[in-house]
């Protein structure tokens, strides 16, 4: 049972880390927005903003308080007051704060680094207390940190007038109601369940972890009176953890609530509001399992904008009854139109009534980005999955072209079979785009570098992003996340200048950096442009010889070629070394990097306009476009991207050199061909070139012709690496992987580097 | 968690499948394989050459999806090779998560061998076979060569390969 209990607190943990750091991620792109609100006076949408920022990270810390992280706590809520004092226009927006909220994001995820590795986040008690010192003498007062699993659940009022609900779209609300249904399950199963079994001490725990759940649910998104009912079953059940009776008494309250909190649930899906009927009554219930130091008071929260209006003395009861009555708009306008309260007056109650609910539900602030319904799956599994598909695509595919149905009539069958075709071929499909994830991720990423890099360098750069919904496989995320902070690094450090060189060559301030991707031609085409100093192709050939990457004096090469000098290793053109960049491992690295995915890399550039990179990169790394051919017996692959033209060579263009090597003309070229049955040993059709085909395979900047028999067709090839032992057993050269071909034989892929070189 | 699952299993599976053997037949001998690392046994099918393989590699198969690499157990003890019939098999081995298939002229039945009925290898020196020998396992009046799976895999030390599964 312990055992038990400790891989449910680790799942929990898990869950949390998975959470926090997708919130950290959401948190930082906002936080580098509220750059700009800095040195002026703070609009709504501004406040939106912070409010947006400040609710980031009170889940934070509710999740951490919950699961009694205490660093976690205390920066994040230190984070929370300095932001509590820039709402209220207590402090004024500085650079500073932004910087300290970024470091907070970055202490949290070391924070989050630490918990996973060792549970828990004792180990970073230094780094929290630089940064609590840091955050201490930017705000002007700061509150000693409570941790508490969410300290303003009480004082927290919100009216349910004029419904905040209405911030919240639909679609969220389901989520929510689906959510917590499945909470409020989940506590009746234990309790009724359980009941006898079970010491009410140990339900008692079970069933707080519940509550907290669904406590700290509807506070998010502001169901006041679920809220409170929760906070105060929360309270009864941590208060009086060691009395057994009251203990009993209050799970039984909380068996005949479930009914309660199922109905509540349904108004919030049919309505949107959840209204708890009988509120004061089971809030008096439980408030008098309470000891007595412990009560709360219960009052009725005077936020409706009527009362606030009443109490004020500006309007009369009877005038916001009869108001209230003829009510389809929202009552301040109707006191105003009615001459009962002037608009000033109405407008201020207003105001009141939002400072009385700073916690909002979703706000523009934070919703820039879509939100996505996701559920998170093992890689592995999946990768099953896809797997299992791509076996369901062969057997079919046997099935349908068994040579038992050879000659046989059989419409029945054919019709079925089809169905299942088309069903197989969708499963497919699903299957590839299953591992696709937006690159918004990647591009919001950096939006930290780019201003990290920015105030190092003294240079003003504006990033705009475009595309950031394009999906790519996850695997191809993964691998282009180096290259493009190189390239980000290197538009910053040598291609947007400072701002006086900048104006003195007639151009803004502040260099734009734009980042932009989109499906182009069956690949994902990321452009990353600036609008810099461009390069100079003087000083790259320069540059070149002073390194000895070329030879001569570099007049020879065209434009073209002398950009192409910068993805030469060695090759840097910073005339300082900065710790941005300029180690001379830039743009060759991108370079493999890519094409270790089979993309490539396109530079164009512009003295004095710019530099625009393009990354092209396959869909996919699972799936590559193939070319058929066999060799005798044998089939492969070649990928489509490599096959520059296939002919029937004429044999006078074939030249043989006194070593052996057959050269085939074509147009003006002199090419070298490659007999593909020499170099894997296998016996040919025929060994003559006219009864053969040639492919020019073209690599890089070689070329090659690839002497087959025959050329059997194009068709989408799902790669599958050689056996891990098949490496140990030997190199194997001129091959990068293999595929299964719809009957169920192995099939090797060419590797056309390989072979070129 | 799993981990623990799985070590349960693996436990279980210890117990039941201790001093069983899978016996099969080549050229003019019997041999026997440790039934815990074997996962399946399949009949003979086409093989895809890979080039640039030691001559005991044929190639690979496609086992449901996986790609397989063969190895002709006559070809690793220099057995004269011979032509594969419908008694040919495959028999599929896992070690540490490492699929590879044995191709053998002919599987026969799994039988215990006790642990005091197994004699060690015999010592011969030079370039000798007996170090893929885990023992010689006595049955009524025959004699079972039992192999041992890790050296005739991989002949050098099996946690390189660990290395290599942990970097992946």
């Amino acid at each position: 049972m312990a055992d038990q209990n400790n891989n449910e607190q680790l799942e929990i943990i898990h869950e949390f880390i998975n959470e926090t750091r997708d919130i950290i991620n959401d948190l930082e792109p906002t936080i580098i927005g509220m750059e700009e609100m800095t040195g002026q006076d703070l609009t709504d949408d501004d406040k939106e903003t912070l409010n947006g920022v400040f609710r980031l990270f009170h889940s934070v810390k509710g999740g951490a308080g919950f699961l009694n992280f205490g660093q976690l706590v205390q920066c994040t809520h230190t984070a929370e007051n300095l932001l509590d004092q820039l709402r209220n226009g207590e402090l004024a927006l500085s650079a500073e704060h932004v910087d300290l909220l970024c470091q907070s994001c970055d202490f949290t995820k070391e924070a989050l680094d630490y918990i996973e590795e060792y549970g828990d986040d004792s180990g970073i008690t230094e780094a929290a207390n630089n940064l609590m010192a840091r955050f201490k003498t930017a705000a002007s007062d700061p509150a000693e940190p409570t941790p508490t699993t969410s300290p303003r659940s009480d004082e927290l009022i919100i009216d349910l007038e004029t419904p905040v609900q209405q911030l919240i779209s639909a679609e969220d609300r389901q989520k929510f109601v689906y959510e917590n249904s499945t909470i409020i399950k989940r506590i009746e199963t234990n309790l009724i369940n359980d009941n006898k079994k079970t010491a009410p001490k140990a339900m008692a725990k079970a069933v707080l972890t519940d509550i907290t759940l669904f406590h700290e649910n509807c506070h998010f998104l502001a169901f006041s009176e679920l809220d409170k009912l929760t906070g105060i079953i929360m309270l009864v059940l941590e208060k009086s953890n060691n009395h057994k009776n009251i203990l009993q008494r209050a799970l039984n309250f909380i068996r005949e609530l479930i009914e309660v909190f199922q109905e509540s649930l349904d108004n919030i899906l049919q309505y949107g509001i959840g209204h708890v009927y009988g509120l004061k009554m089971y809030i008096e219930l439980f408030n008098n399992l309470l000891p007595p130091d412990a009560q709360i008071e219960v009052h009725t929260p005077p936020a409706r904008l009527g009362e606030i209006l009443i109490k004020e003395g500006i309007v009369k009861n009877e005038d916001i009854e009869q108001a209230l009555s003829s009510q389809g708009r929202p009552i301040g306008e109707i006191l105003v139109d009615k001459g009962l309260a002037s608009r000033e007056q109405v407008n201020k109650a207003v105001n009141f009534q939002k400072k009385l609910r700073p916690l909002t539900g979703k706000s523009a602030g934070c919703s820039k980005v879509p939100k996505r319904q996701e559920i998170r799956v093992d890689l592995e599994k999946l990768d099953n999955l896809i797997n299992l598909i791509g076996e369901i695509v062969i057997a079919e595919n046997m099935v349908i072209h068994s040579p038992d149905l050879h000659n046989l009539e059989l419409d029945n069958f054919n019709k079925a079979a089809g169905h299942l075709s088309k069903i197989v071929r969708e499963l497919q499909e699903m299957a590839m785009i299953i591992r696709m994830l937006p690159i918004s991720g990647l591009f919001r990423r950096m939006m930290r570098l780019v201003r990290d890099l920015s105030r190092k360098s003294g240079k003003k750069v504006e990033l705009q992003l475009e595309g950031e919904d394009t999906e790519v496989d996850k695997t191809v995320i993964e691998k282009i996340t180096d290259p493009l902070v190189h390239l980000i690094r290197n538009s910053i450090d040598h291609g947007i200048g400072t701002p006086e060189e900048r104006a003195a060559a007639g151009k803004p301030e502040s260099g734009i950096l734009r980042l932009e991707a989109r499906h182009e031609e069956g690949e994902v085409q990321i452009t990353i442009s600036d609008d810099g100093r461009g390069m100079d192709r003087k000083r790259l050939i320069a540059k070149a010889m002073d390194k000895g990457l070329i030879e001569g004096d570099g007049s020879q090469l065209s434009d073209d070629e002398a950009l192409q000098l910068i993805f030469k290793p060695g090759f840097s053109t910073a005339e300082q070394i900065t710790d941005i960049s300029g180690r001379g491992v830039g743009m060759d690295v991108v370079r493999k990097n890519l094409e270790d995915i089979k993309g490539r890399v396109e530079v164009a550039s512009k003295l004095g306009v710019g530099t625009t990179i393009t990354l092209h990169i396959p869909l996919t790394l699972a799936i590559i476009d193939g070319m058929l051919i066999r060799v005798g017996g044998c089939r492969y692959i070649i990928p489509i991207l490599s096959i520059r033209e296939s002919f029937k060579p004429d044999p006078s263009a074939i030249t043989i050199t006194p070593d052996g090597q057959e050269l085939v003309r074509v147009r003006n070229n002199l090419l070298p061909v490659l007999r593909l049955h020499k170099i894997h040993n296998i016996e040919p059709d025929s060994r003559r070139f006219e009864d053969g085909i040639l492919i020019i395979l073209e690599s890089r900047e070689d070329n090659i012709c690839l002497f087959v028999d025959e050329l059997l067709g194009q068709q989408q090839t799902v790669i599958k690496s050689l056996s891990q032992y098949i490496g140990r057993q030997g190199e194997v050269s001129g091959v990068s992987g293999c595929t299964i071909l719809s009957d169920g034989e192995v099939c090797l892929i060419l590797d056309v580097q390989a072979l070129v070189e | 968690m799993t981990d623990e699952i799985d070590d349960e299993l693996w436990d279980d599976d210890e117990d039941t499948q201790k001093d069983k053997y899978l016996t099969f037949h080549l050229a003019a001998e019997d041999y026997g394989l440790d039934i815990a690392c074997i996962t399946e046994i399949i009949g003979i099918q086409k093989i895809t050459v890979v080039p640039n393989m030691p001559p005991f590699i044929k190639g690979v198969i496609n086992l449901r999806g996986k790609v397989v690499p063969i190895m002709d157990i006559r070809c690793r003890f220099e057995i004269e090779e011979r032509e594969y019939d419908d008694r040919t098999c495959i028999i599929i081995a896992d070690i540490k998560g490492t699929a590879v298939g044995l191709i053998v002229d002919q599987v026969n039945e799994v039988i215990d061998i006790p642990e005091e009925r197994i004699e060690p290898p015999p010592e011969s020196g030079g370039k000798s076979y007996s170090r893929y020998i885990s023992g010689m396992g006595k049955v009524e009046n025959k004699v079972k060569i039992l192999l041992d799976i890790n050296t005739l895999l991989f002949d050098e030390d099996i946690d390189q390969l660990d290395e290599n599964n942990s970097k992946r």
